[in-house]
């Protein structure tokens, strides 16, 4: 009884909306985006089959609102709606309108999304399914003392998450009872305001744990795998920003002892679709579980390339209601990937958010280099959502040439018009404990406490100051020309031309 | 030929320049380099110097002496002068540093979500002085240096663009 899907809305901007259209137009589907005010022209709906406009810019007023897009679904015959990830992809409610609606809802079913999207809740079902967790405390509302004597007895330093949580949201470590109530408030409102829905629980706050990821694909027949891990341990504010497959420290007895738990938790869980089991792992074999994400992940790439799966493809399959058509002995992880974060903000700002309009863009190629972009020349970047703009995926035949090839597509990487990650990715690609594959989430505050991530040596700052004195030196010539110029005579157009041309400044353009 | 001043980070480089018979021609510290200079359109050019290839993209800071140096994925600040005048200024014993910001701008647009000091208030640096919600997300701007604070130019709830005054230490 399987359901082939002609249609596809993706109720997604960016380049998470770009991927898919991709599946869609590999799978001969027909895709509709979906567009906001200021996504008018953007990349995303210039690549789908239709495009429908959803409302104002704010998310909230476009691509948050449920009526729109289930209207939008319903108005033009799409048999199905991929959320991709972030604004509506765990939204539970969501999930169940569509099914109500007659919509195929690409992802798990809405009861499975409740219970792993509420933290609290995910954390029973990982207790229940035999899965190691972090010591921790759910805290009543608005009960200071109680919650104060609950971070004695966790031991501080504690980690203080929002239940609805992600992406770092509502999240704070604190080392000192002193400092408990500010972060408790603070992370209360965050969570408030970026979920409406402020509750917020306390971990053991581990100091130096990597993060692990397992990938899990499970069937609609009762059939589940997995792929691997990510190993997502370089991050700034808990959001991710290099993820790697496999993971430099995950031997083969410990990949099967983990995904083992992994598939365990979504089997428990009737779990349906693509997902991803997280665990804190520390060294050489304690793994503690974190938490279930159920939608494809940012960093969803590098598994593919270490499998030669589609994952987009394989969650419309499955959405189908076809069998997976590979069991966990048919799998097997070739090579190594590493996934770049491109994104618009400044690192040495700490990684401040930064917009305009891209000059220029060029993407680098060759062999082993993917870039998922949801930007082109010109594109704009608004403030309204997401700084990320693309991602870098290489692929090597092992790590070290997979960080050579990344080391090599970097420096093709051009883009002007926003400040980027890519000079911070660089400067990563030399750091010798990332090299020897020595990371932790501590990796980025141990090794560049003051944010600088510069790759400036001598023969570089002398080219600079070379170039820069030539903007000026050009410049310069280029008054001296335009006022040489003699007034009141006729000009032919070929002079004009010509005259134009020579001004056509190399630094004309601010 | 024109003889430039350039300061990056802390380093100082004398540059000259000169453009004859549609080629340049360029001194660095004294030492004659080979330059090569490509216009790629718009603010980018391919330079060449002494074989070694830099694509570079400079964007210059309105009128003042500062011209940012985009090349192989860094952003380079660099401050340009007229060498004959940097000699001037030297030795009447003016710095071209510029002076300590004492004007917090807002980096980013957002919107403030809460304003931690008041008129009066002391402050050093690392202090947090405000909180500014941008893509979702709350940043704390810090004091950067010890002050006092001066006034105050919004209030939680504004909408704030990117490069406006938020408040003013002396």
């Amino acid at each position: 009884m399987t359901q082939k899907i002609t249609k596809i809305l993706v109720a997604n901007r960016g380049e998470i909306a770009v991927r898919i259209m991709r599946a869609c137009r590999d799978m001969d589907i027909r895709s509709v985006a979906v567009f906001s005010d200021c996504d008018a022209g953007a990349y995303h709906v210039r690549m789908a089959d239709e495009a429908y406009h959803i409302g104002p810019s704010p998310s909230t007023e476009s691509y948050l609102v449920q009526d729109k897009l289930i209207e939008v679904a319903k108005k033009i015959g799409a048999d199905a709606i991929h959320p991709g990830y972030g604004f509506l992809a765990e939204n539970a409610t969501f999930a169940k309108r569509c099914v109500d609606e007659g919509i195929i809802f690409i992802g798990p079913k809405a009861e499975t999304i409740t219970t792993l999207g509420d933290k609290l809740q995910a954390r029973k079902a990982a207790l229940e399914s035999g899965l190691p967790v972090v010591p921790g405390e759910q805290l009543d509302d608005d009960n200071l003392n109680d919650a104060l004597e609950k971070a004695h007895t966790v031991g501080f330093p504690v980690l203080i998450k929002a239940a609805a949580g992600g992406g770092g949201k509502g999240m704070r470590v604190v080392y000192s009872p002193d400092d408990f109530e500010e972060a408790l408030r603070s992370a209360g409102n965050e969570a408030g305001s970026a979920f409406g829905d402020s509750r917020v629980f306390i971990e053991k706050y581990l100091e130096r744990p990597r993060h692990i990821e397992f990938q899990i694909l499970c069937d609609q027949h009762g059939n589940a795998v997995h792929l691997g891990e990510r190993e997502c341990s370089i991050q700034r504010r808990h959001q991710k920003l290099i993820e790697e497959s496999p993971s430099p420290v995950i031997t083969e007895a410990m990949r099967k002892k983990m995904g083992a738990a992994a598939v365990n938790i979504a089997q428990k869980t009737g779990y349906v679709g693509a997902g991803t089991v997280e665990f804190m792992f520390v060294e050489p074999d304690q793994f503690y579980f974190l938490e279930v994400n159920t939608r494809l992940q940012v960093e969803h790439p590098v598994t593919e390339m270490v499998t030669g799966l589609d994952l987009v493809k394989e969650q419309i399959a499955i959405a189908e209601g076809v069998e997976l058509s590979f069991g966990q002995d048919d799998l097997s992880i070739v090579g190594h990937a590493i996934e770049y974060r491109i994104c618009a903000e400044n690192p040495e700002e700490n990684f401040m958010p930064s917009t305009g309009v891209l000059k220029n863009y060029r993407l680098p190629a060759g062999p082993g280099v993917r870039v998922d972009s949801g930007v082109v020349i010109f594109s704009e970047v608004p403030i309204y959502y997401d700084p990320l703009i693309a991602k870098l995926i290489v692929w090597g035949k092992d790590r070290n040439e997979a960080i050579s090839r990344g080391r090599r597509a970097l420096e093709e990487y051009r883009v002007s018009g926003v400040d980027t990650t890519i000079g911070f990715h660089r400067v990563l690609m030399d750091n010798e404990t990332f090299i020897r594959g020595d990371l932790s989430t501590k990796f980025l505050e141990e090794e560049y406490p003051e944010h600088r991530y510069s790759r400036l040596n001598n023969t570089y700052r002398e080219a600079a100051a070379i170039a820069a004195a030539l903007h000026s030196f050009t410049t310069q010539r280029k008054i001296r020309l335009a006022s040489s110029a003699p007034k009141n005579q006729q000009t032919s157009a070929w002079q004009a031309r010509h005259r134009r041309d020579n001004l056509r400044s190399f630094g004309g353009d601010r | 030929m024109s003889r430039f001043l350039v300061r990056i980070e802390s380093e100082e480089y004398d540059i000259g320049l000169e453009y004859r018979s549609e080629k340049y021609y360029a001194t660095l510290n004294g030492r004659e380099v080979e330059v090569s200079f490509h216009r790629l359109g718009e603010s980018r050019a391919l330079l060449l110097i002494d074989g070694a290839s830099y694509e570079i993209d400079v964007r210059a800071n309105g009128f003042d002496n500062r011209k940012a140096v985009f090349m192989k994925g860094m952003e380079i600040p660099t401050e340009v002068e007229d060498y004959n005048l940097a000699q001037l200024r030297k030795r009447a014993g003016i710095t071209s540093e510029a002076s300590v910001e004492k004007v917090v701008k807002a980096s980013m647009p957002g919107m403030v979500v809460e304003v931690r000091v008041k008129p009066g208030d002391a402050v050093t640096a690392g202090d947090p002085l405000l909180v500014i919600e941008a893509m979702k997300m709350e940043n704390v701007i810090k004091a950067t240096s010890n002050g006092a604070v001066k006034d105050v130019s919004v209030a939680a709830g504004n909408s704030v663009d990117k490069g406006d005054k938020l408040l003013e230490l002396e």
